[in-house]
């Protein structure tokens, strides 16, 4: 008997056709292009510095490591699950590589397989734990958040290790295309991946049936667990990713970076508009959501704010726009 | 049975009156002034198809939503509610079609959730709150188990508890929305004798439902509303199932030229052709040597008690349990040890029980759900084809005649008989080898009914092997070729459509089979 919510409801506007609508769709996200579009006149009218191609440039290196996990976590979050791990195996991937070219074969590539494989190899245990043993992700996340950092401090005795290859650092780090650096190209590359993937692929259909109801998916033959460890593989391969960006931006690979990031990555999907209980969230939205935490980070800094008051106002308002962004 | 009226006689002035309410929402108006008064110690059937404005009015007389304008009297004074808290303070109790149980509480905990008995130090006097529930249950003759948890109880279980839970309190006004989807006859008769009781102590009671030959047996009188207007209102003795159906579909409805859900006039018995599916001595948790034969363009009924095991022989099939001893076989191949991908790979489809939980991704569109079996078809390595998965979407809804906007609504906004026109244009296209349905029209309305009988029959003309689970027997009945009867997950027997009979006869072989097999255990 649902001739209430027909009535109530007007029909929600055309979804999935386009790449635009993509952009639009989603539960008000307008409110948050609104809300992004303030912020810039405000930090714009606040410090002459704000608004430059070489601030903005600045802005989309320092969140390029968040926005390329996020993409990940957007999968996971879809899926219903979640993943707490991403900073610590980071780390753990950072380390991976830099020991591969260190100790083994002083090669850009081999040290870029080495870090994506450490990640996507805790993605899979993290998804088979999930997935095979029934766990809640939180708490098999919650777990290798701590041991992928205990294994990254333990390999070196918690010392950095120094990478000394010049392609690696220009690939992942120091590089640019037309002006536009590496990490940024980086970002963007992961982005169109992961809207091809989710929305475009066979794959993306069934993770959103998944999370949105798993026994309908379950009952129309969708590999549930297949489906969702592959989420949890994405995003783990995506955190080696960034941890190849990160060492080759300071020459080396340290146990102890990001530690906290985690918050930010979950923060900007759920900001995107993805609902933490599955089925709804899209990757452009992820992207914005990460780029509002990255400029607002920025703007604070030029405004001068001290960092612990940049904490608490950063907290408000993440708080704030899910609140209104929230269906 | 005794006519229900006459046990009590109704005093004349209305415990509940109702007059000219108006609702809109948005632009859409949902009540253009309805009336309703309800007598006290009287049934009152409340029917129309979905969308006519039932659950609206439920909805402003429970306090869920506001009126925006007319007259609600309670007891002769003007009521209004604001909130759930104050209609209930009014005495108003409303059972709804999704449940509101704790299931993790017992039967116990439920009823007297947020009523508990506690001593004078606020903690929680458990032994006293099982023995009010018990003593509770005892005195309405319910066959419930107080310390039960309610997760682990059976559907029709759990819905008695909701009942019981709305009469416990100080109740003027029960309303009952849909009750008896899927209980089966004998529930259905406790559940009447409750209903009963109520209304022999003075309560009013509005009763909805889509099953007409409910209203004959319970109710004293018949509300019907179409299109948000009261479509008229009469007395059940003095009325009939051709002028309720009218009342309900308007003048010039198709399903009035067709003769309505009797025995006798069914659609032309098929050719016997191969079999397709065949289950021999297949057993496992809740199955026991179940044998079954379906043959190509058969509509073949599984009936029998709710936990009868009918709906876990579809779930075996379909491979959602395992056969554990036994041999399962689809067109001669195997069918031991496959998933549910692998089942509907081979032409395998399932129609479930519960379509909000098991059939649909309620949030998502009509069109993620329609192609979310079949996505390989719609796709090339991987990559999705939008355009052949939305045609085909659009297809399905025209032929299934699923009333949306578009296949871009989701799917939570449509009605009931809708969204099972979904579920069932998931498996529409390419036809299935076998097509498994479980309860197909369980709150669906008189009209979805017979489109939906037409797509079943459609399917088994197409030449698929339809196996399907029903405690509706007229509708089984009407339906089906051969009807198996199934008690504690062994068929009993099999019966072709000639002897069969009527549904009357259908309910009395049931109820021989299973205490014959009660005796023989």
């Amino acid at each position: 008997m649902s001739d209430i919510q027909t009535a109530a409801q007007p029909a929600p506007p055309s979804q999935g056709r386009s790449l635009l609508q993509h952009l639009i769709k989603g539960e008000r996200p307008y409110m948050l292009y609104v809300a992004f579009l303030i912020m810039l006149v405000v930090f714009s009218l606040a410090s002459p510095w704000f608004l430059s191609i070489d601030n903005f440039l600045n802005i989309g290196r320092q969140t390029a490591l968040v926005s390329i996990i996020a993409v990940g976590m957007t999968f996971v979050i879809i899926a219903r699950q979640i993943d707490l791990s991403v900073a610590s195996t980071l780390a753990l991937s950072g380390m991976a590589a830099s020991l591969a070219m260190s100790f083994v074969f002083n090669n850009w590539a081999f040290g870029a397989l080495a870090g994506l494989a450490t990640g996507a190899l805790i993605g899979l245990i993290n998804g088979l734990l999930t997935t095979r043993l029934e766990i809640p992700s939180f708490l098999v996340t919650l777990g290798s958040l701590s041991a992928a950092r205990g294994l990254a401090l333990m390999v070196t005795n918690t010392k950095p290790v120094i990478i000394t290859n010049e392609y690696y650092f220009k690939i992942f780090g120091e590089g640019s295309v037309l002006g536009v650096p590496a990490p940024i190209l980086w970002t963007l590359t992961v982005t169109v991946g992961g809207i091809l993937l989710l929305h475009y692929s066979v794959y993306g259909r069934r993770i959103y049936a998944a999370g949105g109801n798993p026994t309908a998916a379950l009952y129309s033959g969708v590999h549930i667990r297949q489906v969702t460890t592959l989420a949890f593989v994405i995003t783990g391969t995506l955190a080696g990713l960034a941890s190849l960006i990160l060492s080759a931006r300071s020459h080396a690979a340290r146990p102890d970076v990001v530690q906290g990031m985690e918050l930010d990555v979950i923060a900007s999907v759920i900001l995107g508009g993805c609902s933490l209980f599955g089925g709804r969230g899209f990757v452009l939205g992820t992207l914005l959501g990460s780029l509002i935490i990255g400029t607002l980070n920025n703007g604070l800094v030029l405004l001068g704010v001290s960092s612990s008051l940049q904490l608490v106002i950063k907290g408000a308002i993440i708080v704030a726009a899910v609140a209104f962004t929230r269906r | 049975m005794t006519e229900p009226g006459s046990t009590s006689p109704l005093p004349a002035a209305p415990l509940l009156r109702v007059e000219g309410v108006r609702k809109r929402f948005g632009g859409v108006i949902a009540l253009r002034g309805v009336d309703l008064s309800v007598l006290p110690g009287e049934v009152h059937a409340l029917l129309g198809e979905n969308g006519a404005g039932k659950s609206t009015l439920i909805k402003i007389l429970s306090g869920v939503q506001g009126h925006d304008g007319g007259l609600i009297e309670i007891d002769g004074k003007p009521a209004s509610f604001s909130s759930p808290a104050q209609s209930r303070e009014a005495g108003v109790a409303v059972v709804y079609q999704d449940l509101s149980l704790v299931e993790s509480l017992s039967v116990a905990d439920n009823l007297l959730l947020g009523r508990e008995p506690r001593n004078r130090f606020g903690f929680l006097r458990k032994r006293q709150l099982l023995a009010q529930a018990q003593a509770f249950l005892h005195a309405q003759n319910i066959a419930l188990d107080a310390r039960a948890m309610v997760g682990s109880l059976p559907f029709a279980y759990r819905q008695m508890t909701e009942i019981c839970k709305a009469l416990m309190g100080d109740v003027r006004l029960l309303i009952l929305d849909e009750p008896t989807s899927a209980l089966t006859d004998d529930e259905e008769r406790i559940l009447f004798d409750a209903i009963r009781k109520a209304a022999a102590r003075g309560v009013g009671v509005i009763y909805v439902t889509h099953r007409l030959n409910e209203v004959f047996r319970i109710s004293n009188r018949v509300t019907v509303f179409r299109d948000g207007q009261n479509a008229g209102t009469f007395v059940t003795a003095d009325t009939n199932m051709r002028q309720l159906v009218g009342a309900i579909v308007g003048p010039d409805h198709a399903v009035l030229k067709a003769p309505v859900t009797e025995a006798g006039d069914v659609a032309p018995s098929h050719q016997p052709r191969e079999t397709v599916l065949r289950l021999a001595g297949v057993s496992n948790d809740r199955l026991d040597r179940a044998d079954l034969e379906l043959r190509a363009g058969e509509i073949h009924g599984l009936a029998g008690l709710i936990g009868s095991g009918r709906t876990e022989i579809l779930q075996t099939i379909f491979g959602l349990r395992p056969v554990v001893t036994g041999e399962a076989s689809l067109d001669g191949k195997s069918l031991v040890g496959v998933d549910p991908a692998t089942a509907i790979a081979r032409g395998i489809a399932l129609v479930p029980e519960d379509r909000q939980v098991q059939g649909l991704v309620l949030e998502h569109s009509i069109e993620r759900n329609l192609t979310l079996p079949r996505l390989p078809h719609f796709s090339r390595m991987g990559w999705l084809e939008r355009r052949p998965a939305a045609e085909q979407a659009d297809k399905a809804m025209q032929r299934l005649r699923v009333r949306a906007p578009n296949a871009a609504t989701a799917v939570k906004n449509l009605s009931g008989g809708n969204q099972q026109k979904v579920v069932f244009g998931k498996w529409n296209q390419p036809v299935p080898r076998v097509l498994l349905l479980d309860e197909p029209t369980v709150g669906v309305d008189v009209g979805a009914r017979e489109e939906i009988y037409g797509v079943i029959r459609a399917a088994a003309a197409a030449g698929s092997g339809v196996l399907m689970v029903s405690s509706d027997l007229p509708e089984l009945v009407q339906l089906c070729d051969r009807v198996s009867i199934v008690v504690d997950g062994h068929i009993v027997k099999t019966i072709a459509r000639v002897e069969i009979g009527s549904a009357e006869d259908l309910h009395h072989l049931i109820q021989l089979s299973q205490s014959f097999e009660e005796h023989a255990a």
